[in-house]
């Protein structure tokens, strides 16, 4: 294992890889963990450094589990978004007297208030992906996910007992509809609560990667934050090998399937982590906006290969809800994909490789739609839920 | 062309053919002007030699060049194209690495997998 370097490293301790030809890294960041691998591995200090600076601006900007993050400050202040605490003396952001000439989906009044240009960012990034899934991946999630108990950072969550008597409810998901964004100007209709993390890690990924590689001309970096990995720079020969997992401690056939990756992103969501019990039920942190409940498709597990790990963050996200009309989705879209149904049975789609050490090809240009101020897109694509979800709004 | 062509409706002679008074058209041409026009049609005959090797040179040139490009050009990319990866190379005067096992694990939140002493892969499931 490479050293690595001190200079401006944080609380990073090294990880033996087996190699002296790249350095790595891991912490706890973002609710999980951050793993980063560089070569040459004698500039990892300065990667590190680099990393470090963008995951503590995004945990500044867009964590709802800190309360003086700039979104919990946007939950407080805007006019009827506040479900916990209240608007103090000097809370940023800046806010403005409420539009009036906007009107929301729900016939709400919209607050309106001036975010920072990272936080803009994560925000527009949020509703690009749940336009490119008709809604299947919405931000305005966060009041359902804590009204299902998830409201805390994952590890100080109550395993209750005491609760199983009480069914969750389902919660109410307002649609991504009722947030907008114009520049830095974000509005928001009353009670709506932003959860950004279906793409805020993918999103967190990519700054990574792209502000370590900056450090390391001539090499590469590959930045994990949770199984969200986003590579920038020369990749090894061959690609970055990856362990494509389904299960927390897989084991004889379900070990995974190690790939290879040279650009873009690769995400993993899956269903198997992060679960909790509430009322006799086994709940997990994916909710399906349609029903305002924990996704209950086929699909237990999908990984996705994508221009970024942003959107392939999204997909992965979208195929969990979406269900059976993933598989075509993600061949449409042309994205290399892994899908583990909940008999454990794999289905791959999209190039994504049959051998073992295979290159996962990602298109070169993106999916998504340009996110409001962001950069240009590929080719229009069908969304995954077209028109939208086809629910009654307000209905569970 | 190893004779003078017979006058054809529609050719032009060269400036100065027919403009010597001692040698009217149509005339028995004496050895010297016969020596002449032999020497002409010699002259005519190496430059087409060396136009048609010079053309076949650039022919056989295109296609080696065509069959290169056709093999060693980057694709274009359009919609469809991927991003792949090239074997080898350096890069800032170091090479690149070559990694057998996985240095990261793409799997749900939380869980990573490394690789311990004598190869023994190590998972754990962290959810900070």
């Amino acid at each position: 294992m490479a050293a690595m370097g001190p200079e401006g490293a944080g609380d990073w301790y090294p990880v033996d890889a087996g190699t002296t030809t790249v350095a790595v890294a891991e912490r706890a960041a973002l609710g999980t963990t951050a793993r980063v691998v560089v070569w040459p591995p004698g500039r990892a200090g300065r990667a590190l450094a680099a990393v470090d600076a963008q995951l503590a601006l995004l945990d500044e900007q867009a964590s709802r589990f800190r309360g003086d993050s700039e979104i919990s400050k946007v939950h407080r202040c805007l006019p009827g978004a506040a479900r916990s605490g209240s608007a103090r003396p000097g809370d940023a952001p800046r806010q403005d007297a409420p539009p009036k000439d906007v009107p929301s989906p729900d016939a709400t009044p919209l607050g309106s208030c001036i975010v920072s240009e990272g936080l803009a960012e994560a925000i527009a990034v949020a509703l690009a992906a749940a336009e490119w899934t008709g809604g299947l991946v919405d931000p305005t999630v966060g009041g359902a996910l804590c009204g299902l108990g998830y409201d805390r950072d994952f590890a100080a969550l109550p395993q209750d007992p005491a609760s199983e008597a009480a069914p969750p409810e389902p919660g109410h998901v307002p649609g991504w509809r009722s947030v907008q964004l114009d520049g830095r100007r974000l509005r928001l209709a009353a009670g709506v609560r932003l959860d950004l993390g279906a793409t805020a890690k993918g999103l967190g990924a990519d700054r990574a990667a792209r502000a370590a590689a900056a450090c390391v001309p001539g090499g590469g970096v590959l930045v994990s934050l949770g199984g969200d990995i986003a590579v920038a720079g020369e990749p090894p020969v061959g690609g970055w090998p990856v362990l494509v997992a389904d299960e927390p401690e897989p084991s004889g056939p379900e070990l995974g399937q190690l790939v290879r990756l040279a650009a873009g992103g690769l995400a993993t969501s899956s269903i198997r982590c992060r679960q909790w019990r509430r009322g006799g039920r086994t709940l997990h942190h994916i909710v399906d906006p349609r029903t305002g409940l924990p996704a209950a498709g086929p699909w237990r597990t999908a990984s996705v290969g994508a221009a970024n790990c942003a959107e392939a963050n999204a997909a992965a996200t979208a195929a969990i809800v979406a269900g059976e009309p993933a598989a075509d989705w993600l061949a449409a879209q042309g994205l290399p994909a892994r899908l583990i149904a909940h008999d454990g049975s794999v289905r791959l789609l999209g190039g994504w490789p049959v051998i073992a050490d295979g290159l996962v090809e990602v298109p070169a240009i993106r999916r998504m739609p340009a996110a409001p101020g962001g950069g240009p897109a590929g080719a229009a694509r069908p969304p995954l839920c077209p028109g939208g979800p086809a629910w009654p709004r307000g209905a569970r | 062309m190893e004779h003078d062509n017979p006058e054809q409706p529609g050719w032009v002679r060269l400036p100065g053919y027919d403009e010597d008074p001692r040698y009217p058209r149509g005339a028995d041409y004496p050895p010297d002007y016969r020596r002449g026009a032999g020497a002409r049609a010699a002259g005519v005959r190496r430059v087409r030699q060396a136009s048609n090797w010079t053309a076949a040179l650039l022919i056989a040139g295109v296609a080696a060049a065509t069959g290169y490009f056709a093999h060693h050009a980057p694709p274009a990319a359009p919609a469809t194209s991927t991003v792949t990866t090239v074997p080898g190379g350096t890069a800032a005067g170091v090479h690149k690495p070559s990694l057998s096992g996985p240095v990261a694990t793409s799997s749900g939140s939380g869980v990573t997998v490394g690789t311990g002493p004598n190869g023994t892969r190590i998972v754990t499931y962290r959810d900070n």
